[in-house]
Parts: C-alpha cells; sequence; structure tokens
C-alpha cells in the first residue's frame, strides 16, 4: 500500500488535468485487461455518485478512511489487544465530519480487524445511527476500494487518486422481501428474485452473494468487480475452466491462500 | 473450490499452500511456490519481498499470468471481509461437503467457524457417503472438457 492514506481534501483536485483514472498504459508495461480498466472505472463512478443511503460526499469519505485505516493506530492497538473492543481512543480519521463516528469505526474495524466483528457490534451500530442498510452499502464500499487497491499494491501500482464526490441524493429503496435471522444483516430469499432484484442472480445464490443484497446495487456492483478479479458468475460453476492462462486449480490456490491468511472461515 | 478444480484435472488432491505456504513449494500444482509466494508478498509490507515474487511469478507463469493472479488477490481480499463482515453462515450443502478438509485445514480454528451450525449426524454419515461420487463426477467432468477442447484425430484434413 502506499506511504501514507489519502487525504479527503485531495481527492478529485480537478487541477490535476484530464488524465482518466486506471490508465494502466502509463506506469505499468504489464498485460493489464481492458475488462479490468472499464471495471475499476465503473467502481469509482459509483464512489463517487449517490448510492442508496448514502450521497457521494459520504462515499467518497468512506473510501478514504478505508485507505487511512492502515494507517489507524488506534486500530494497530486494538489488534494487538486480546479484546478488539477493550481498547478506547479516536481513529486516525481522515474524513473530516462527513461521517458519523460510529461509521469511521465500522470502515476501520472491517479492513484492519475484520475476523473479530460480532453480531452485537453490528447491532451497537444500530444504536450508534448506522442503521443495517447504511452499515451494508458502507460494506460494499468498502471491500470494494480494498479489492482495487490490493490489486495495485500486488501489482506494484500506487493507488489510483480518490474521485471527486457528485452531487445527488440517495435512492433510500429498501427491498421488500429481505428477511432477518441468517445472518447479521437482513437478506433476500437464496432463491430465484422477481421484481427489480430478478437480475440479481439466477435460480439460487450463495450466502456472500446474498450478504449485500439489502442494497441491491452493492450486488450489482460486487458482480461487475469480480467478473473482471476472478470469474463472471456464471463461470464458476465450471470447475474445468481458469482466468486467462492461470488453471482454475492455481486461481483457487490464490484464493485459498488469501481467505487462509485472512482467518476467513467462510 | 480448489478440490473440485483440481479433481476434474484427474490429480491427487494437494492442498499444500493454503494452510502450509513453506510446502507449497513441494506442491504438485504447477507454479504453486510462486503464487503462494505472491499472494504473501503482496499481502505484507515487505516491498522487496514484493519485487522478488512478482519477478518470479513472470518468469515462471508470464506477465498475464501475474495480471489475473493480481486480480484474484484483489478479489479475495473482497469476499472475506463480505462474510466477515455481514455474519453469513457457511452454505449447508458446503458446510456438508467441507467437513473433513476444514478440519484438515484448520479453518475450523479461525474466529468465526465457532458461529457456524454444528452439523448433524445424518449430514456427517451424507457428507461422507457422497464425497466418492463428488471425486468420480468431477473428474468425469473433467475428462470430458478435455475431450471436447481436444482436436479431433478423426477430422478430414483439405
Amino acid at each position: 500500500m502506499a506511504d501514507r492514506p489519502i487525504e479527503v481534501s485531495e481527492v478529485g483536485d480537478v487541477a490535476a488535468g484530464p488524465r482518466m483514472p486506471f490508465d494502466y498504459a502509463a506506469p505499468s508495461a504489464d498485460p493489464i485487461r481492458e475488462d479490468l480498466v472499464i471495471a475499476h472505472r465503473r467502481a469509482w463512478d459509483r464512489i463517487s455518485e449517490a448510492g442508496t443511503w448514502w450521497n457521494g460526499r459520504e462515499r467518497v469519505a468512506i473510501a478514504a478512511e478505508a485507505r487511512a485505516a492502515e494507517y489507524c493506530s488506534l486500530c494497530r492497538r486494538r489488534r494487538e489487544a486480546l479484546s478488539p473492543f477493550s481498547e478506547e481512543g479516536d481513529h486516525d480519521d481522515v474524513s473530516g465530519d462527513v461521517l458519523p463516528p460510529a461509521a469511521i469505526d465500522a470502515v476501520h474495524r472491517i479492513i484492519t480487524d475484520p475476523t473479530r466483528l460480532t453480531s452485537a457490534w453490528v447491532e451497537s451500530m444500530v444504536e450508534m445511527g448506522v442503521p443495517k442498510t447504511h452499515y451494508v452499502e458502507l460494506v460494499s464500499v468498502v471491500v470494494s476500494i480494498r479489492s482495487i487497491d490490493a490489486f495495485h499494491n500486488a501489482m506494484g501500482l500506487e493507488p489510483e487518486r480518490l474521485p471527486t464526490p457528485r452531487d445527488g441524493e440517495p435512492s433510500r429503496r429498501k427491498p421488500d422481501s429481505a428477511v432477518e435471522g441468517e445472518a447479521w444483516v437482513p437478506m433476500l430469499p437464496a432463491g430465484r428474485l422477481r421484481g427489480e432484484e430478478s437480475d440479481l442472480w439466477g435460480m439460487q445464490t450463495g450466502n456472500v452473494i446474498r450478504a449485500l443484497s439489502l442494497v441491491p446495487d452493492a450486488v450489482r456492483w460486487l458482480k461487475e468487480l469480480s467478473a473482471a478479479h476472478y470469474l463472471d458468475m456464471k463461470a464458476m460453476p465450471d470447475f474445468t475452466r481458469g482466468r486467462g492462462p492461470l488453471s482454475r486449480a492455481q486461481t483457487e490456490l490464490i484464493a485459498g491462500r488469501v481467505s487462509a491468511m485472512n482467518e476467513c472461515f467462510y | 473450490m480448489l478440490r473440485a478444480s483440481i479433481e476434474t484435472e484427474g490429480a491427487e488432491v494437494d492442498y499444500r499452500g493454503i494452510a502450509d505456504a513453506a510446502s507449497a513449494e513441494e506442491s504438485t500444482l504447477p507454479g504453486a511456490g510462486a503464487l503462494v509466494g505472491f499472494v504473501e508478498a503482496s499481502l505484507s509490507t515487505d516491498r522487496e519481498a514484493a519485487i522478488v515474487a512478482r519477478e518470479r511469478v513472470r518468469r515462471e507463469l508470464g506477465d498475464e499470468a501475474l495480471v489475473d493472479a493480481a486480480a484474484v488477490i484483489g478479489n479475495f481480499e473482497r469476499m472475506t471481509r463480505i462474510a466477515d463482515a455481514t455474519g453469513i453462515p457457511l452454505d449447508a450443502p458446503v458446510s456438508v461437503m467441507t467437513e473433513s478438509i476444514r478440519a484438515e485445514l484448520g479453518i475450523d480454528e479461525f474466529g468465526r467457524a465457532d458461529d457456524r451450525a454444528p452439523l448433524k449426524g445424518w449430514q456427517r454419515w451424507l457428507g461422507r457417503m457422497l464425497d466418492p461420487a463428488f471425486r468420480i463426477g468431477m473428474r468425469w467432468l473433467g475428462r470430458r472438457e478435455r475431450a471436447k477442447s481436444a482436436p479431433s484425430s478423426s477430422k478430414p484434413t483439405v
């Protein structure tokens, strides 16, 4: 990752000129696929625009905090503590008063100590002014920028400058069929969906896709990024084909090692 | 996923490299040592190690493979956090079919694994019964796909 996080005040510097984001031809001679460029640019658009529950300025602030968490001294102390809830203090945040403190805390914890999150903590977010709808959208922004930054880091590229927030109001649309009970957040049923959510998946899907379905656009974004970074959802069940020159087994070895290093049970 | 993909290649399942990075070098999977080294260096703060790891992937597997591998790292930095942040349970069929592998790889020692609903006796039995069928099915699938993609020797030449 970069030596320091990018400040919100630095993002979207229009004076920097008309350079398109993710212009990989300049800093890298590597054959970075066009679908990666498109997916990353689309992600930058999504971050900068109003979402379902957060506006563009808040979404860019969430992205900036996701980067800042890497360098946060409170997060570092918490990671070393026996309990992640024993250390009190303020995060080394970069977004000023754009986000409520509970949202900043959520972003930092998801980046730096995700395996020790709990159901009770997610419930406490609600009490501190971050409803589960907002929490799910926050998760989608955090994990999206994390994945793009991780790609850059792996390739030895600097992180892309964050986008300029755009005006607009969140749509505030909650799917009627989301139900509580299976996870810490409500999810849509695993089977075939009808109506406006019918495009999210086919006959059936796994919990990791359903996880963000309280905010349907977050699932659409997840599908876009996964198709470029890994495999299209339709290609996933075909274990005979990998991506590009990597066999499927080599691809899954990378996936398995990343998951193991992150101590992810899933 | 790793198991299924290796089974379709018709090889013995070799998990070395996931839980035990040091033995990735001995894995029968081509490039396993380079790929696991690349993952570890990419998730560390050691820039020198990252440069060395990238060069090894380039040398052993090529520039395109380096890009694809970096993208997969990005993907699973995302997916693992989605699972951890939302408290989703492991899907029941996966839980049944992976019980022995999870124990073998130490995945059940990870923090949130305790949240997983314990398998019932009949589910364990079902998993054991289905395991050989799964293996045979995956290998059959792999052979079928390889036969499909192989050039036909009976095709007349012009």
